[in-house]
């Protein structure tokens, strides 16, 4: 294994040497040791929990280093605050992004660190300039004095980008930069990534969507539990040896082989689904037994259309036949009463009673199904909720918990489909499913999900991940503009066919 | 049923008892950390004036307090449902003139010649009639028509309010049957009728808070509403329904406040919505929706009373007795929110 | 905390059993100045007897009142004074008093007939109105309106759902009748204790009818009202002047005082706020010793006008008010 990186080249940058780190007690870093080349990309993956944001929060200076040492250009770096790593030109783009919406591009790039001469005299004019300048460089065309609200996600991720550059950054760092960018978006933060290499800086790149990673990154650092499992350039690793060495399992674990086909039965029958200006046209079929993908860059009407069928929003014209029998008006209650569960793409906002513990959530769409004349019947409820909440793997703990904000994720995740696992959907619409979770918990849910068809449920599951769909899935549908661009068979399943159809033949 | 058994039910079935029982013991701890604090604060309060006004615990005085509490606890519940939605009524202060304006007019209506019980009956059910339909009429303008709770219920607040003075020019509706000042202001020994007359909506509140599908629905929705609606709770019918209650529940407190001064006012209550809301909010019922308990609300509406009480009997000016509530009031939540934070960073 | 605030101001209950009487006062409002007037009053009359006050404002809140009262009953009271928010809503407190025996008395606004028992000092509107229209109407005999005609009367009337607004319309209406020959009441504006709605009714009515020499308000509080509907008709003058109008008012406050010295009103109906208090704690001494007291008594009043404003202004409550305002300026 290639461990001493700093012999192949490029001079070290950044080096952790020994870092280690506990809470209360409980290690979390033991001995992290690593280095990082200039103009290099180094791509940093672990499971949730392994230790990536403290690792991270060190070099930031949030939190301070129990042992070891840290290094930048070879000199001895100790940050005490997030300050002592800007001077030292180290740069963050967060997960969350760190803007005021209210003030302008401009505003936002100079509200810190402004060469001195400006910092009561604001130098408008001289702000623009820069400001236009460091725009040019990430390659987005927007006026100095817009305001950020006025901006997408992604425009706003290349404005956090342009901060950094307006100090030198030296070293950025990526985390889960592209959770909420489209396509488009996505491509145009690698060409700048790229750029980025080329000038002389360093990146490191946090994510789960591994394939990004390999793509961007020449070396790695594989993370579990505190501690590097596996470093050296990107020939050392497969996708398949990353995922092994993340969860100690292989990859084809991560997509569990299903026994059962698909039969020929319908379920869901949808045709001619139309609503102006959000889909139009939308048909297809869901069977027993069978995982439907659907595909599609966000704004495709992929969500749209789950709504629709789910009676969240109103549909102009189609017909909905759920088991044979038309389903004309459709409210969730309804949906829940004949057999559908919907999970939504944004768990925070329609998928969790956030404050509320793991109980409540999982109860609440059942409740039904376990009432009384008006009264809950808590003997019958308690225990299917906590059997449901075991089954999608949540640990006795966990389920005793407090609020569900306080657990990660994955977790989240699972009280979201123990919910409706609870109510025996016969037709369970998945939207986003394995979104920000970890390598771990994204194979249990496959493995949830093929349990549920080999009942005889159908599946109807959108995702950005085509390598999540191809998969799962039986069948992917396309979707492009509000209309179904195409459907393609298992057998024919292709990266490439399924982009073009998603782009539209354009790109891809 | 048998599939999902199937499904979920299989590995737990030996363990299930025995994590159900840790469960509950769980769940009381929770509840006891959540309200007995309050109960705690009245009682370290009335020890504490204990010596220098020992009046406080003359026998009188207790049922002083008792009596004064009853009233103020039911409308108190009334809200609680509301404010559970993240809602607010503003009109409930309205509403219990209105419906004293309307039972007293229906007492002593001569066409209707009811006098006694059944003219107090008679008063009762008009009074349940125009509650439900203040109740009905915010209900429908928050959830059909989608107005901020806070702006529906101002203008129902002065329309009702201005109703009631308009229909009785102002003045007060006397000589009412004597059933009704026996059953507000009397008892059976030490047992007040008013407390017989309470206690079935304190536990029915409790009942439908911690036992009902409604209940169950109502957190939800005021935990987020979104994601209730998608997890098919009948959110407008929910909301609807509490503001229905806490119509009614006012109307009840009206029923006694008007039995109490044997008069209609269409004047009643306009002063008592801080202390609604006050005695909410120090029970540990959220302003910001998805939280709240009956037995919270007791020992809020019991702290609040307390306080009155005290100050009244030691003779404090009365602008005295109104910051130092306000102070109370203000060092309840502060303390709340702080117990909050502790109970969360310890989660 | 609850201990801070028991110590630090539970010193009244303390000094319990040192022998001295304790009255409980409540009060239905303090917000216009003959309240506060005559409360600050009842308590230097309390004083003067020896006895403790204890006290209680209800803000226009006829249940807090009711709880008020039953709490000073749950102390123990020696003595209770109501002035009630109305007419009947202070009767469960008189029955709340009776129950425990306290001696009640009901001060300024009589209960509605009950067979609970109470005193009532109340002032004699209908009387003390008629007296000052009396006066008024000897003045605007002695300026007849010119050329035959008849002076034009106005009177600003109170809420009529208050007892005290219905004797003083009363007073004004009987004392008019008598004088019939010299004035005709063209305007009766209704003010409902409001004096926005005071302002706009008599500057409608001197619209309506611009040669208004003779005006009587139901209460001081509502001069400024009156003042400004005057002056913006051009008839804010002194006795004496061509466009002077015949002002009569009453309650005896310290701007009807001021106007008075001042020469533009005429005459005021005085409730004197110092017999009534002395009144309202010899009835409970009264009760207490198991005297017989008289159900209603009644302050007879006073006129104060032009000519006796030397000598009777010490009985004014308001002269007292506006020497503490001179005394003490507002910065």
């Amino acid at each position: 294994m290639a461990n001493d990186l700093a012999n192949t080249g490029n001079p070290v940058a950044l080096q952790y040497h020994g870092i280690t780190k506990s809470f209360f007690g409980v290690p979390v870093l033991k001995g992290v040791t690593f280095s990082l080349r200039a103009g290099h990309a180094l791509g940093l993956v672990g499971e949730n929990g392994a230790g990536k944001s403290t690792m991270m929060n060190i070099l930031g200076g949030v939190l301070v280093a129990d042992g070891g040492q840290l290094t930048v250009n070879g000199q001895a770096y100790a940050p005490k605050n997030p300050k002592d790593a800007r001077a030292r030109g180290i740069a963050f783009i967060h997960q969350e992004l760190n803007l005021f919406a209210n003030l302008s591009i401009a505003e936002n790039i100079f509200l810190t660190g402004f060469p001195k001469t400006g910092l009561f005299a604001i130098k408008r004019k001289e702000i623009n300039e820069r400001t236009r300048t460091l725009l040019a460089s990430v390659q987005l065309a927007a006026e100095p004095t817009a305001k950020v609200e006025t901006l997408s996600p992604g425009e706003r991720q290349l404005v956090e980008i342009a901060k950094a550059l307006a100090f030198d950054a030296r070293v950025v760092i990526f985390d889960e930069p592209t959770t909420s960018l489209t396509a488009r978006e996505c491509e145009r933060l690698f060409a700048l990534i790229e750029k980025l290499k080329v000038q002389g800086r360093s990146v490191i790149y946090i994510s789960h969507a591994l394939e990004d990673v390999r793509r961007l990154c020449e070396d790695f650092v594989i993370l579990r539990d505190g501690e590097v499992v596996a470093q050296g350039p990107r020939e050392d690793f497969s996708l398949d040896r990353m995922v092994s060495l993340m969860v100690g399992r292989k990859l084809e674990q991560l997509f569990p082989a299903r026994s059962m086909v698909p039969t020929a039965t319908a379920l869901l029958q949808v045709a001619g689904l139309s609503q102006p200006g959000v889909i139009e046209n939308v048909s297809f079929t869901l069977h027993k037994g069978e995982v439907l993908g659907v595909a599609g860059l966000m704004g495709s009407g992929r969500s749209e259309t789950a709504r629709i069928l789910f009676g969240l929003d109103p549909a102009a014209k189609g017909e909905v036949t759920l088991d044979g029998k038309p389903f004309p008006n459709r409210n969730p209650a309804a949906c829940i009463a004949r057999g559908m569960a919907f999970l939504t793409e944004s768990r925070r906002e329609e998928g969790l009673l956030m404050d509320a513990d793991v109980r409540e959530n999982v109860a609440v769409a059942a409740l039904p199904r376990f009432a009384g004349r008006g009264l809950v019947l808590q003997n019958q409820l308690q225990p299917k909720v906590d059997a449901a909440a075991r089954s999608v793997g949540l640990a006795e703990g966990k389920i005793a918990s407090g609020a569900v904000k306080t657990l990660s994720g994955g977790n989240q995740q699972k009280v979201v489909l123990a919910k409706w696992l609870l109510t025996e959907p016969s037709v369970f619409i998945l939207d986003e499913p394995t979104r920000g979770i970890d390598v771990g918990a994204k194979a249990e849910i496959y493995t949830l999900i093929n349990n549920l068809v080999a009942r005889g449920a159908g599946v109807l599951m959108i995702s950005s991940e085509l390598e999540e769909l191809i998969g799962m899935c039986d069948r992917i549908l396309v979707m492009r503009r509000g209309e179904v661009a195409g459907v393609v068979d298992k057998a024919h399943f292709d990266r490439e066919a399924i982009l073009r159809l998603a782009f539209g033949g354009g790109i891809a | 049923m048998s599939n999902g058994s199937t499904l979920i039910g299989s590995t737990s079935t030996p363990a299930a008892p025995v994590v159900v029982a840790a469960a509950r013991g769980a769940r009381w701890q929770r509840w006891l950390r959540g309200d007995t604090w309050v109960l705690a604060l009245a009682v370290v309060y009335f020890l504490a004036l204990l010596p220098v006004a020992p009046d406080l615990a003359n026998p009188e005085n207790l049922q002083l307090i008792l009596s004064n509490m009853l009233p103020l606890l039911v409308v108190a519940l009334g809200q609680m449902f509301v404010l559970i939605t993240s809602g607010i009524d503003l009109s409930v202060t309205s509403t219990i003139a209105l419906t004293s304006v309307a039972g007293a007019g229906t007492m002593v209506w001569p066409a209707l010649g009811l006098t006694g019980t059944a003219a107090m009956l008679a008063g009762a059910v008009a009074m349940l009639l125009i509650a439900g339909a203040v109740g009905a009429t915010n209900g429908l303008a928050i959830t059909r028509l989608s107005m901020p709770p806070f702006m529906v219920t101002l203008a129902t607040m002065m329309f009702f309010s201005g109703g009631a003075i308009w229909a009785t020019r102002s003045n007060g509706i006397p000589g009412l049957p004597e059933a009704l000042a026996t059953v507000s202001q009397e008892g059976f020994g030490f047992v007040p009728y008013a407390l017989m007359l309470v206690a079935p909506f304190v536990v029915g509140a409790h009942v439908l808070l911690t036992k009902s599908v409604f209940g169950r629905r109502l957190f939800a929705v005021g935990r987020n509403a979104k994601a209730a609606r998608v997890s098919g709770v009948p959110v407008a019918r929910t909301v609807f329904t509490a503001y229905v209650l806490c119509a009614a529940f006012a109307a009840v407190g009206a029923f006694l406040y008007t039995g109490r001064l044997e008069t209609g006012s269409p004047v009643l209550g306009q002063r008592i919505f801080l202390d609604v809301i006050g005695a909410a909010v120090i029970g540990g019922v959220s302003l910001f929706g998805g939280k709240g308990s009956v037995a919270g609300v007791i020992y809020g509406v019991l702290f609040i009373t307390l306080v009155d009480n005290s100050l009244n009997i030691l003779g404090f000016s009365s602008f005295a007795v109104l910051m130092a509530k306000g102070t109370v009031i203000l060092l309840a939540a502060l303390f709340d929110a702080m117990r909050a934070r502790k109970v969360a960073v310890r989660a | 905390m609850a201990c801070v605030v028991g110590c630090a101001l539970g010193v009244a209950s303390c000094r319990k059993k040192d022998g001295r009487l304790t009255v409980g006062v409540a009060f239905e409002t303090l917000q216009t100045e003959y309240w506060v007037a005559s409360f600050d009053i009842m308590h230097a009359e309390l004083e003067r007897n020896n006895i403790r006050m204890l006290e209680a404002i209800s803000d226009g809140d006829a249940n807090r009142q009711l709880e008020q009262v039953k709490s000073f009953v749950a102390r123990r009271v020696d003595g209770i004074i109501v002035a009630p928010k109305d007419a009947h809503t202070v009767i469960p407190m008189i029955k709340a008093a009776n129950r425990a025996g306290i001696p009640i008395v009901i001060y300024n606004r009589p209960p509605a007939p009950t067979k609970a028992v109470s005193v009532t000092i109340g002032t004699d509107n209908f009387g003390i109105t008629k007296n000052t229209v009396e006066h008024m109407c000897t003045l605007a005999r002695q300026s007849p309106a010119p050329a035959g005609k008849k002076h034009e009367a106005l009177l600003v009337m109170g809420d009529l759902g208050d007892i005290n607004a219905i004797g003083r319309r009363d007073g004004f209406d009987k004392a008019t009748a008598d004088c019939s020959d010299v004035l005709e009441v063209v305007s009766r504006v209704p003010s409902e204790w409001n004096q926005e709605k005071a302002l706009a009714g008599v500057t409608n009515a001197l619209q309506a009818h611009p040669n208004i020499s003779f005006m009587f308000t139901s209460s001081d509080f509502l001069l400024p009202s009156i003042m400004s509907a005057l002056k913006a008709a051009g008839k804010w003058e002194k006795a004496g002047h061509a466009n002077h109008v015949i002002l009569g008012a009453f309650d005896g406050d310290a701007t009807a005082y001021e106007m008075l010295r001042a020469g533009y009103l005429d005459a005021d109906g005085v409730q004197d706020a110092y017999f009534q208090s002395k009144l309202t704690v010899q009835a409970i001494l009264d009760m207490r010793a198991g005297k017989p007291v008289a159900n209603v008594k009644l302050d007879p009043g006073l006129v104060v006008n032009q000519s006796n404003l030397g000598t009777e202004a010490s009985r004014m409550w308001g002269a007292a008010v506006a020497k503490q305002k001179a005394e003490k300026p507002q910065s």
